[in-house]
C-alpha cells in the first residue's frame, strides 16, 4: 500500500533544477543543437580545428590568412553543440511497491521505492529537458514495458508527469537481464542510461548492467530501498510471503537471526557498488525514508550526476 | 512404579488434543517482504541455524508433551514397588535437648528450624509409609507411635517443645534401631540435630540421615551452682558459682546472685577465651521462718542461649526442733528458746513430767530438776539437765568456780567463750564409774571439775550443766542463746540436709509417701500462686530449670534444676549433613538439598519437573517480543 503523503513533484523544487546540469562523461552524436558542447564539428561559431581542403567544401570556410602565408588552402573547422538522449528505466516490480507496514514500532510514513524512482526520473527527466535533452521514460519489471516516446524541451514535461502517473500496476518479479535487453535492442541512439532500481533480481544484476556497457550507454545505477528493507523489525515465529513471487518461507526471528540477514544484505549492497565501480557505472543509494530534495541535491552532486 | 491414583492416566488420552492445539499455534504469522532473497541466503550460510529453525517446532511440541505427561504422572501418585510391597519406615528424631534453644542469627532457634526440616519429611507420610516421631529431651519420648496420618503427625510435631536437658544423642538412635527392627519393609532414621555424635554401631539395613541445623554460635554460662550447709556451722551455706566461656573473645559481666527474689550478692567476672571462673562464698540465711531458701543466679551478659544464663539452687533445709522445757519458771531459758524460729517448745511443770514423754520431743530440758529413779541405762530420750544432774556429786557445791578448760572443738562451745562467764556456784559432777554403753565428755571444766558434760549412746545423746543458769550472768551474755541452741543441736543431731540438686534429665527416685510437683517454680509469685498441680508419686525427672516442691507429709523441701552442662552450653560446633550406608550411623556424605529432596513424595517431584520444563519451554520459545 502506498503511503507517500506528499505530492509527486512541487513548484518550489522545479526552480531549484533550473540551475543543475547533467555532467555527461562523453558527448554523442545529436541530431539537433542541445545546450552541451560536442566534441563534433559544426556550424558553430566557435573555432575548433583545421584541416586540408578537398574538393566541394564550402569556400566560406577557408582560412584565406593560412593561404596567404602558407600558399596552402586549410578549412576552418567549428565545435557543433549536442542533444544528449537521456534514457529512464524504472523498475515497476512488486518489491518496488512493496513497503513495511506500519507497527507499533514503525509509525512514520514516507515514499515507497517506486514513487521516489519516479520522483527521481522526473527529476531528472526535468533536468535533461531543460537542457533540450532528449528524455524517454520506459517501464520495466520482468520485461521493457511501455515508454513515454522522446521529447524535448521544457514544455514536454507534463508527458513525462503523465507517463509517471499513469505507471502500469502488474506486482511482476524483477528480471533486468531481459528488460535491459530489450532495451538495448530497441533503443538505437545511444546515450545516458539510469536504471532506477532495488535490484532484487534472483538472477542477478551483472550481466544486465554489463549489457548497457557493451552497448555503448553511459549506465548509473540509482539503487533505491526501503529502510525496512536494512533494518527489518520482525521478530518470533513468521512466514514470510515474496512480493513478487508469493513463494513463502518460514523463519523465526531473533536478535541473531536479524543481525546475519542485515550482514548479508549490506554485503549485497557492497558488492552492488563495488560491481558498479569496477565497470564505471554511475552508483548512487536512496532510502525511499529520504526527503526527495535531499537526495536529488545532495546524492546526486556528490555523484557528479549533476552540476550547478 | 505402582500408581495410586491410576484414574489420572486417562488423562494421556489427551495427547492428540495436545498436538493438534500446538499445530493450530504452529500457525505463523505472515509478513509480506519485498524479495526472498536475503532471508533464504542466510539460512543457507548457516546451516546449523537452519537445522535448529527445523527442529525448534519439534522440540518444542516434545517439551509440551513432556510436561504434560509428568504432570499426569504427578496426578497418578506413583510410587516405587519397592517400598509399596512392604512399605517404608521412618523414626523421624528431633532433637530438643536444651542447645537447641540457641538463637540463630535470624532470630530463630535451632529448635524451631529442626522442626520445620522434619515437617517437610512428614508428607512422605501415606498408605505404605509409616512414621513416628521421637524427641530427644533428657530421655527419649516417642512423640507419637507408627502412623501414616500426615495430619496427626504434624499437630504432635507442632506440639513438642525444646527441654532444658542435656543428654546423649546415642539412646536415641539406638531406641529408633530397636523400633525399627522388627518394621518390615525400607527402614530409615532421620535425625535432626545441631551437633552431631561420634560413630556408634546401629542395625543393618537401616539407612540413618543426619541433618543439621544451626549455626557455631559464641555463649558465656553457668555450669554449676549449689549450696551446702558448712559442716561446723550447719546454720551458714557455701554457694559454689561456676561460669564458662564457650568463645573465642574476652567475655565481662556480672553475676547477680538473689535469695528469694532478693538480690544478695553481686559478683563480676572477665573471663579469657575458652576460660574458666569459679566463685565459692557463704551465705547466712536470714532467721525468719518465711524464707523458701531459694538462690538464684543470673548473668547479666546476653548472648545466643538465655537458658544457661540463669541457674538455681536450694539452700539447705531445716525442719523445727520440738523441745520440752521441763521448770518452774525459767525467764531466761524460755527467752533463749524463743529466739530460735528453728525450736518449738512446750512448757511442762516437773510435777507433771513422765519419763515416757521423752520419746516425743527431740530433747527435753530438764531445769533444775531431776526424776526420780531417773536412770541413764534406761532413760529415752535426749535430755539437757542443768544444775540436778545424773551426774551431781553429792560431794557438794563449788563456789564461783572459774572457766579453766574449754574445749572449742566440742559442738556445744561453738564460737563460744565462756571463760569471761561468772557462776556464783556449780555442783560437783562426776562422771559414772560404769558408764555401759553412754560414751561422756567434758567439754568445759573449772579445774577438774566438771562444768559441762556430754554423753552420746547410739542415737541417744545427754547434756548436762552443772551450773544454774539464773545463778551466773551467762544469760546477759550473746553466749547464752548460743550455747543453748548448740546443746539443743547437737542433742537433737540436727544437721542441716543438703538441699538436694538435680540436672534436667536426670531421674530420681521417690520414697513412699513422697510426691513432688512436675512444674518448675522459677520465682517467689509463683511459690504462692494458686495452680493446678500435677505430682510424681514413683520417680521424678525434670525437664525444665527451676525449683520443685517435694513434700513428704507435713515437711515440703525445695529441689532445684538446672542444665548445668557444658556440652549443651558449647555452641562452637555444628552437625555435618549425613546418610549413612545402612550399616554404619554416620559415615559417608551427601548434601543437604539432596537430602531434603528425597524428603518429597514422588509426586511432587514430577510435578516440579514439570514446572521447571514449563519455565524452560518459555524461556526458549515464547520470551521474545513479538508483534
Amino acid at each position: 500500500m502506498e503511503t507517500d503523503p506528499s505530492p509527486l513533484f512541487d513548484s518550489g523544487f522545479l526552480s531549484k533544477l533550473e540551475q543543475l546540469h547533467l555532467l555527461s562523461k562523453r558527448i554523442f552524436r545529436g541530431q539537433q543543437r542541445a545546450e552541451r558542447r560536442s566534441h563534433q564539428t559544426g556550424s558553430s561559431l566557435e573555432f575548433a580545428d583545421y584541416r586540408n581542403y578537398t574538393h566541394g567544401d564550402d569556400l566560406r570556410t577557408i582560412d584565406w590568412n593560412i593561404y596567404g602565408r602558407l600558399d596552402r588552402l586549410f578549412v576552418k573547422l567549428f565545435e557543433e553543440e549536442q542533444d544528449l538522449h537521456i534514457h529512464f528505466l524504472i523498475d515497476t516490480s512488486a518489491s518496488m511497491r512493496w513497503t513495511a507496514p506500519l507497527s507499533n514500532s514503525r509509525t512514520d510514513t514516507h515514499a515507497t521505492k517506486f514513487n521516489q524512482a519516479r520522483r527521481i526520473a522526473a527529476s531528472l527527466a526535468y533536468i535533461g529537458l531543460a537542457n533540450l535533452d532528449r528524455v524517454n521514460l520506459y517501464y520495466f519489471d520482468s520485461d521493457l514495458r511501455n515508454d513515454m516516446g522522446i521529447s524535448r524541451g521544457k514544455s514536454q514535461f507534463h508527458k513525462v508527469l503523465d507517463f509517471l502517473k499513469r505507471a502500469p500496476h502488474r506486482n511482476s518479479a524483477t528480471r533486468l537481464l531481459p528488460s535491459l535487453r530489450s532495451f538495448a535492442q530497441r533503443v538505437k541512439r545511444r546515450g545516458l542510461v539510469f536504471v532506477l532500481s532495488d535490484l532484487f533480481d534472483p538472477t542477478g544484476y551483472e550481466e544486465a548492467l554489463s549489457l548497457l556497457r557493451f552497448n555503448q550507454f553511459e549506465a548509473h545505477v540509482v539503487q533505491i530501498l526501503d529502510p525496512a528493507e536494512l533494518q527489518p523489525d520482525l521478530f518470533g515465529d513468521l512466514q514470510l510471503v515474496d512480493s513478487e513471487t508469493g513463494l513463502t518461507f518460514d523463519v523465526t526471528s531473533d536478535r541473531t537471526l536479524l543481525e546475519q540477514y542485515q550482514s548479508g544484505i549490506h554485503a549485497f549492497l557492497e558488492s552492488v557498488q563495488a560491481f558498479c565501480l569496477r565497470h564505471q557505472i554511475g552508483y548512487a543509494q536512496a532510502l525511499a525514508s529520504v526527503p526527495f530534495e535531499d537526495l536529488v541535491l545532495r546524492v546526486l552532486r556528490e555523484k557528479r550526476l549533476v552540476k550547478s | 512404579m505402582t500408581f495410586f491414583n491410576p484414574a489420572a492416566l486417562s488423562f494421556l488420552g489427551l495427547v492428540p488434543v495436545i498436538v493438534l492445539l500446538y499445530l493450530l499455534k504452529l500457525r505463523r504469522r505472515q509478513v509480506t517482504v519485498s524479495t526472498l532473497l536475503f532471508w533464504q541466503r542466510v539460512l543457507k550460510e548457516h546451516r546449523r541455524r537452519a537445522l535448529f529453525q527445523k527442529l525448534r517446532q519439534l522440540l518444542s511440541l516434545l517439551l509440551h508433551l513432556l510436561i504434560f505427561l509428568l504432570m499426569v504422572l504427578a496426578l497418578a501418585r506413583p510410587q516405587f514397588n519397592r517400598l509399596l510391597q512392604n512399605g517404608s519406615s521412618v523414626v523421624l528424631i528431633l532433637d530438643s535437648r536444651a542447645r537447641m534453644q540457641a538463637v540463630q542469627p535470624d532470630g530463630e532457634t535451632s529448635f524451631i528450624k529442626a522442626k520445620r526440616i522434619l515437617s517437610s519429611y512428614l508428607r512422605q507420610a501415606g498408605p505404605q509409609d509409616s512414621m513416628v516421631i521421637l524427641s530427644l529431651n533428657g530421655s527419649v519420648e516417642v512423640a507419637t507411635g507408627f502412623t501414616n496420618d500426615e495430619t496427626g503427625l504434624r499437630k504432635t510435631l507442632a506440639g513438642l517443645q525444646p527441654s532444658d536437658a542435656a543428654c546423649d544423642l546415642a539412646p536415641a538412635v539406638q531406641f529408633a534401631n530397636e523400633l525399627l527392627a522388627s518394621r518390615t519393609g525400607d527402614k530409615r532414621i532421620v535425625l535432626v540435630t545441631d551437633r552431631a555424635q561420634p560413630d556408634n554401631p546401629s542395625t543393618p539395613g537401616i539407612q540413618v540421615s543426619v541433618i543439621p541445623t544451626g549455626t557455631p554460635l559464641d555463649n558465656v554460662a553457668i555450669t554449676s551452682f549449689a549450696a551446702r550447709p558448712l559442716p561446723n556451722s550447719p546454720q551458714t551455706s557455701q554457694v559454689l558459682l561456676e561460669l564458662r566461656n564457650f568463645s573465642a573473645k574476652h567475655q565481662r559481666g556480672n553475676a547477680e546472685v538473689y535469695l528469694d527474689d532478693n538480690l544478695l550478692d553481686v559478683r563480676p567476672f572477665d573471663l579469657n577465651p575458652d576460660g574458666r571462673h569459679l566463685e565459692i562464698f557463704q551465705v547466712l540465711p536470714p532467721s525468719t521462718g518465711d524464707t523458701k531458701g531459694w538462690l538464684t543466679a543470673r548473668l547479666d551478659t546476653k548472648d545466643a542461649l538465655p537458658l544457661d544464663n540463669e541457674a538455681f539452687a536450694a539452700l539447705p533445709a531445716r525442719t523445727p526442733t520440738h523441745i520440752l522445757l521441763v521448770t518452774r519458771e525459767n525467764w531466761f531459758l524460755e527467752k533463749a528458746l524463743s529466739a530460735d524460729n528453728w525450736v518449738q517448745f512446750e512448757l511442762l511443770a516437773p510435777e507433771s513430767f513422765r519419763p515416757e514423754m521423752a520419746s516425743h520431743f527431740d530433747a527435753v530440758i530438764l531445769d533444775d530438776y531431776l526424776p526420780d529413779n531417773f536412770s541413764l541405762a534406761t532413760a529415752a530420750g535426749n535430755f539437757l539437765f542443768i544444775k540436778k544432774t545424773p551426774f551431781t556429786d553429792t560431794e557438794g557445791i563449788i563456789e564461783q568456780p572459774p572457766v579453766t578448760d574449754s574445749d572449742s572443738t566440742s559442738p556445744l562451745l561453738r564460737l563460744l567463750k565462756l571463760q569471761d562467764v561468772t557462776f556464783l556456784r556449780a555442783s560437783k559432777l562426776r562422771l559414772p564409774d560404769a558408764p555401759g554403753e553412754w560414751r561422756f565428755n567434758v567439754p568445759l571444766r573449772s579445774f577438774e571439775s566438771p562444768l559441762v558434760i556430754t554423753g552420746a549412746r547410739g542415737n541417744q545423746r545427754l547434756a548436762a550443766f552443772a551450773f544454774d543458769v539464773t545463778e551466773s550472768d551467762l544469760p546477759l551474755k550473746i553466749a547464752f542463746p548460743l550455747l543453748i541452741s548448740n546443746t539443743l543441736q547437737w542433742l537433737t543431731g540436727e544437721q542441716p540436709v543438703s538441699a538436694t540438686n538435680l540436672h534436667t534429665g536426670q531421674t530420681m527416685a521417690l520414697a513412699p509417701g513422697e510426691t513432688i510437683e512436675t512444674e518448675p517454680r522459677t520465682s517467689g509469685s509463683q511459690a504462692t500462686a494458686l495452680r493446678p498441680i500435677s505430682l510424681a508419686h514413683t520417680s521424678f525427672s525434670p525437664t525444665k530449670n527451676g525449683f520443685y516442691l517435694l513434700r513428704h507429709g507435713n515437711q515440703n523441701a525445695w529441689i532445684a534444676v538446672n542444665t548445668a552442662s557444658e556440652t549443651e552450653s558449647d555452641l562452637r560446633f555444628k552437625a555435618t549433613a549425613l546418610q549413612a550406608p545402612a550399616h554404619s550411623f554416620i559415615s559417608s556424605f551427601s548434601s543437604l538439598p539432596f537430602l531434603l529432596a528425597t524428603a518429597w513424595p514422588l509426586w511432587m517431584l514430577f510435578a516440579l519437573a514439570a514446572f521447571a520444563l514449563f519455565t524452560l519451554e518459555w524461556w526458549l520459545f515464547h520470551r521474545r517480543h513479538t508483534e
